[in-house]
């Protein structure tokens, strides 16, 4: 993937940077992500798509829609391949998707729409849904297998609360997975329905915060997988994410509820935890001059 | 005898005026904000973003029909769909060029004339088609009543469209 930064996608498209910058606020197109820096990265993709779009244009708005309507094809392509049980031609469908794209775009923009429209065409007890859904699961574990070891100090133990595959929230908590393990955190992913033994796993894992995803396993299951996962790790953040509509409209004293976008689960999730542990390293700071104080007069006792 | 001495003996006779075609220079214009470009001549085909506004691309069209700079106007292809909304026009028309493009003509502007239905369409197509006359018709926005505002219909481009520019009411 061939990123820009601002200055030079400017000028492939022989405007100003801060047209560019304008276009991004009118049109929300070309749609940068951000460098560690912070600083505007455009695939080179979108780019050049705009710019051919831009010569055969009346307008920005309908260059921006032609450009546009060229990138979703890659949508329709893999929509296209998974309702004809095609795996090949789907892994192309997403090679073509990740040429234009990051990663987290092509899956949020390309994979996770064309699920829905499967699940909305066919419903979710089709064949060609047990076949998009089972494609969906391989293709998002391949990419997590392919993620760097995790660099951030941030441990997620995920309880798992969908069904199965079949489940549509399943590739939503498959990507939400995969966007943290590349966003450099260790994550864990555990159904639900496994509370024995937990504690070794926790143990193993040393988590500083709980995610609770998917909106299948009923609230009393849920509720003891994390009174296992507090016994053993003790009180953590915990954050709800696609437990449907109605837990969401919920009241909840403790537990964040994370946006439906998996991106932005995934940054919501990182702000999560190191505010966590943020609190901690003041909290320890706070403690630790009582606690010599209290060492020095047990000392002299 | 030459024509140029038949001229000279018929004094009162004055040659039919040129058409359009021969006399209109053509008009380089922004698409959004109707700003003409400071230079000259036409400009290449990946340099056609306005340098003022940023926000529209650089349109030609003939000396009658160019809009004023802040002018209310739109741009619509062959199929009647809208291609561009100027700044002034998307207050005229309280509607927002992002939510306009690629929607049918009709859904902001309907004719204010009984039979207008069908001039407006034929207007709109043969100016998308290149046609060099301009044409007049009579419109109101799509949600209001009681209103006729002017516009006149021309060729524009590139790629070849229809520009619709509504009289400026000051005129």
């Amino acid at each position: 993937m061939r990123y820009l930064k601002t200055s030079e996608a400017a000028t492939l498209l022989n405007v100003s940077p801060n047209t560019l910058r304008a276009w991004e606020r009118r049109f929300g197109f070309p749609k940068p992500q951000r460098s560690p820096g912070r600083h505007r990265l455009f695939t080179h993709g979108e780019v050049a798509s705009l710019r051919d779009a831009l010569q055969e244009g009346l307008s920005i708005s309908s260059a921006v829609s032609r450009a546009r309507e060229g990138l979703a094809t890659d949508t329709n392509s893999l929509t296209g391949a998974l309702v004809s049980y095609e795996s090949e031609r789907a892994d192309g469908a997403m090679e073509s998707a990740l040429a234009l794209r990051s990663l987290e775009r092509s899956v949020e923009e390309v994979l996770l729409p064309s699920l829905e429209e499967i699940v909305r065409r066919q419903s979710v007890d089709s064949a060609a849904w047990a076949f998009a859904a089972h494609w969906a699961a391989d293709w998002l574990g391949r990419a997590r297998r392919l993620a760097p070891s995790p660099v951030r100090p941030i441990s997620i133990v995920l309880g798992d609360a969908s069904r199965d595959e079949l489940d549509p929230d399943a590739a939503w908590i498959r990507a939400l997975e995969l966007f943290c393990v590349r966003a450099g955190a260790n994550v864990l992913s555990l159904s639900v329905r496994g509370v024995a033994g937990i504690g070794d796993a926790v143990a193993v894992h040393h988590p500083n915060l709980v995610v609770i995803a998917g909106g299948h396993a009923a609230d009393d299951a849920v509720a003891r997988w994390a009174y296992a996962v507090r016994l053993a790790a003790g009180a953590l953040p915990v954050a709800v994410y696609r437990r449907g509509p109605q837990r969401v409209r919920m009241r909840t004293t403790g537990t964040s509820v994370l946006p439906g976008r998996a991106s932005e689960a995934q940054l919501r999730l990182l702000e999560l935890a190191e505010t966590d542990q943020r609190g901690r390293a003041t909290r320890v700071g706070m403690e630790s001059p009582q606690r010599i104080q209290s060492d020095r007069r047990s000392a002299s006792m | 005898m030459t024509v140029s001495g038949q001229m000279a003996r018929r004094g009162a006779l004055a040659l039919v005026p040129r058409s359009n075609e021969e006399t209109e220079q053509p008009i380089w214009f922004c698409g959004h904000c109707g700003e003409r470009p400071a230079l000259s001549g036409a400009p290449a085909l990946d340099a056609r973003v306005c340098q003022s506004c940023g926000l529209g691309l650089l349109l030609e069209t003939g000396a009658n029909a160019a809009p004023k700079p802040g002018g209310a106007f739109l741009v619509l292809d062959r199929s009647l769909s809208v291609c561009a909304v100027s700044s002034g026009a998307e207050t005229l028309l309280a509607t927002a060029e992002t939510e306009a493009v690629n929607h049918h003509v009709t859904e902001l502007l309907v004719p204010a004339e009984s039979e207008g239905g069908r001039h407006l369409a034929s207007a709109v197509t043969w100016a998308a088609r290149g046609e060099e006359e301009f044409r007049d018709v009579f419109v109101r926005p799509a949600n209001l009543f009681g209103v006729r505002i002017r516009a006149r219909i021309a060729r524009c481009g590139p790629p070849q469209a229809a520009l619709l520019v509504f009289e400026d009411p000051q005129r």
